[in-house]
């Protein structure tokens, strides 16, 4: 090995394999309109950023805005997903879903605590940095969940939701993580994306499918801003 | 036994396509890092870089006691003081320094995939993981297939990096895997052995993302850091089956009505995940 010799290797080679042709599960993708670039890359080129963001100004400690742009994203994907598992409890309180089985609802509230503390956090390190909570989830995203929301009618079609859901978000930390330039920011995003494919591994399990069908994680659900 | 064979020979068949697709991608990217790396040899430091390295080292003095706690560390986004903190209590990080470091995290992330393997080669070994349930025996089977997936992906990854292949098991755990062999009597005690060491597994492969200074090794490990943490979700989820009398509900598909409410909350204890288990870079390098 030639420790002398220097390694730069941090440029943004991963991109072509990265670049997210995403939400296209289950046409997810095609009804909001988004295509083709990772969460770091839109913000970076000017993306538009999440609903109740506001402009990000310069950080130091080695993130910087691209960090904090894909901070807001994280924090309105949570957004999402708190307000989708809120939904499904209600309609299953309601009796809107027919029999929820005991392992369903024990589910729902523990995964919408879990991204309702994931969404406090990306908002505690907004607003440390100076920028505004995330309050909403992104327009086109959410419309699309909704109009899925709408057809569903069982506890099955309320945990296919789910499953996409949570691997969206999956696939988008994953995509964000090499990208992060703050080591803290790192950790927390590799820290949920652990708990989100763990999210998914179960829903997998209570679907009748397979827990752990990858051999290596994809960034191909991974979303964009609209 | 409630095994759905034709389903599940189905989910096996489609979880092997997707593996395939999968591995296709990440071979992909090992050509792009042998290019790189010549490139890499010729380029200056990037100031940037090597505060990020700065950064990374402070927060593993952290995890080991030397520095401030948790999530506080955020706060460092915010002003200089993190990177002034980072200066009196760290050295500067050369090129070689951090080239070192990304080959002692692939190094020793190899060995924990290597130890993996042969836990779940030695459990399959056993009477009444065999003999026994066959999704488990399935889980096993396809996790051991994973793991050595992965640890191909590393050695690759390590060689990219001019890096020397580890091939030996984790040393620290190696031996506890070995004392724990006599006593594995039950399928329980199998799975509590499996779920330590994909836990520290993941929580390894957590703690290294941010001292990575390669973006191509990192993009890798946080793939396999999503899979490995699936495995211990699975595991988890047995674990408080076979703890709570259900073992006939370990099954594919399982009879969703019947699995109790902890089923949906057991695998997954916090919303963030730790590292206190997490393996150091130089735990599995090569001497």
């Amino acid at each position: 090995m030639s420790d002398e010799t220097i390694d730069t290797a941090d440029h943004d080679m991963s991109a072509p394999e990265l670049t997210v042709t995403a939400l296209t599960r289950r046409g997810f993708l095609a009804a909001t309109g988004a295509a083709g670039a990772a969460v770091a890359a839109a913000t970076a080129l000017g993306g538009a950023t999440p609903a109740g963001a506001s402009a990000t100004r310069p950080v130091k400690g080695g993130g910087g805005n691209k960090d904090l742009e894909t901070a807001a994203f994280a924090a309105s994907l949570e957004v999402l997903a708190v307000g989708t598992y809120t939904a499904a409890l209600d309609a299953a309180t309601a009796g809107s879903l027919g029999p929820v089985p005991p392992a369903g609802a024990e589910f729902v509230t523990t995964a919408m605590s879990q991204h309702q503390a994931q969404l406090d956090s990306w908002n505690e390190v907004l607003t440390t940095n100076g920028q505004a909570e995330v309050t909403e989830p992104d327009p086109a995203l959410k419309a699309t969940v909704d109009e899925a929301f709408g057809q569903v009618t069982d506890f099955v079609g309320a945990a296919e939701l789910a499953l996409m859901l949570e691997q969206i978000a999956a696939a988008t930390y994953l995509q964000a993580i090499p990208r992060l330039k703050a080591p803290d920011a790192i950790e927390l995003a590799g820290s949920i994306y652990i708990i989100d494919m763990q999210h998914a591994a179960i829903l997998n399990f209570v679907l009748g499918e397979y827990p752990v069908p990858e051999t290596f994680a994809s960034t191909d659900d991974a979303a964009q801003p609209s | 036994m409630s095994v759905d064979d034709r389903a599940l020979g189905e989910l096996i068949e489609e979880s092997q396509d997707l593996q395939s697709d999968a591995m296709r991608r990440a071979c992909s990217t090992i050509p792009d890092l042998e290019d790189v790396r010549e490139e890499s040899r010729r380029e200056e430091v990037d100031p940037d870089e090597v505060a990020r390295f700065n950064e990374s080292r402070r927060g593993l003095l952290k995890d080991l006691g030397l520095g401030a706690g948790g999530f506080a560390r955020r706060g460092a986004l915010a002003g200089g003081l993190g990177a002034a903190l980072a200066a009196l209590i760290v050295s500067p990080a050369s090129a070689a320094k951090k080239k070192k470091l990304d080959v002692q995290i692939l190094q020793t992330a190899s060995s924990l995939e290597i130890l993996a393997i042969a836990t779940y080669d030695a459990a399959l070994g056993l009477p009444f993981i065999k003999d026994g349930n066959e999704v488990v025996v399935t889980f096993a089977e396809t996790t051991m297939m994973q793991h050595d997936e992965h640890r191909k992906a590393f050695q690759a990854q390590t060689k990219a990096l001019d890096g020397k292949k580890q091939k030996q098991p984790n040393p620290k755990y190696a031996p506890v895997v070995e004392e724990a062999k006599p006593g594995l009597q039950t399928p329980l005690d199998v799975v509590n052995l499996a779920a330590t060491i994909e836990q520290v597994a993941t929580e390894t492969y957590l703690a290294d993302l941010s001292m990575f200074s390669n973006k191509k090794s990192k993009s890798i490990m946080a793939s396999v850091m999503g899979v490995e943490s699936q495995h211990l979700a699975t595991l988890r989820a047995v674990r408080a089956l076979l703890e709570g009398g259900g073992a006939d509900l370990i099954a594919i598909p399982t009879d969703v009505a019947a699995l109790p409410a902890a089923a949906g909350s057991v695998a997954f204890p916090d919303p963030f995940q730790g590292t206190s288990m997490a393996s150091p870079p130089e735990e599995g390098a090569v001497k």
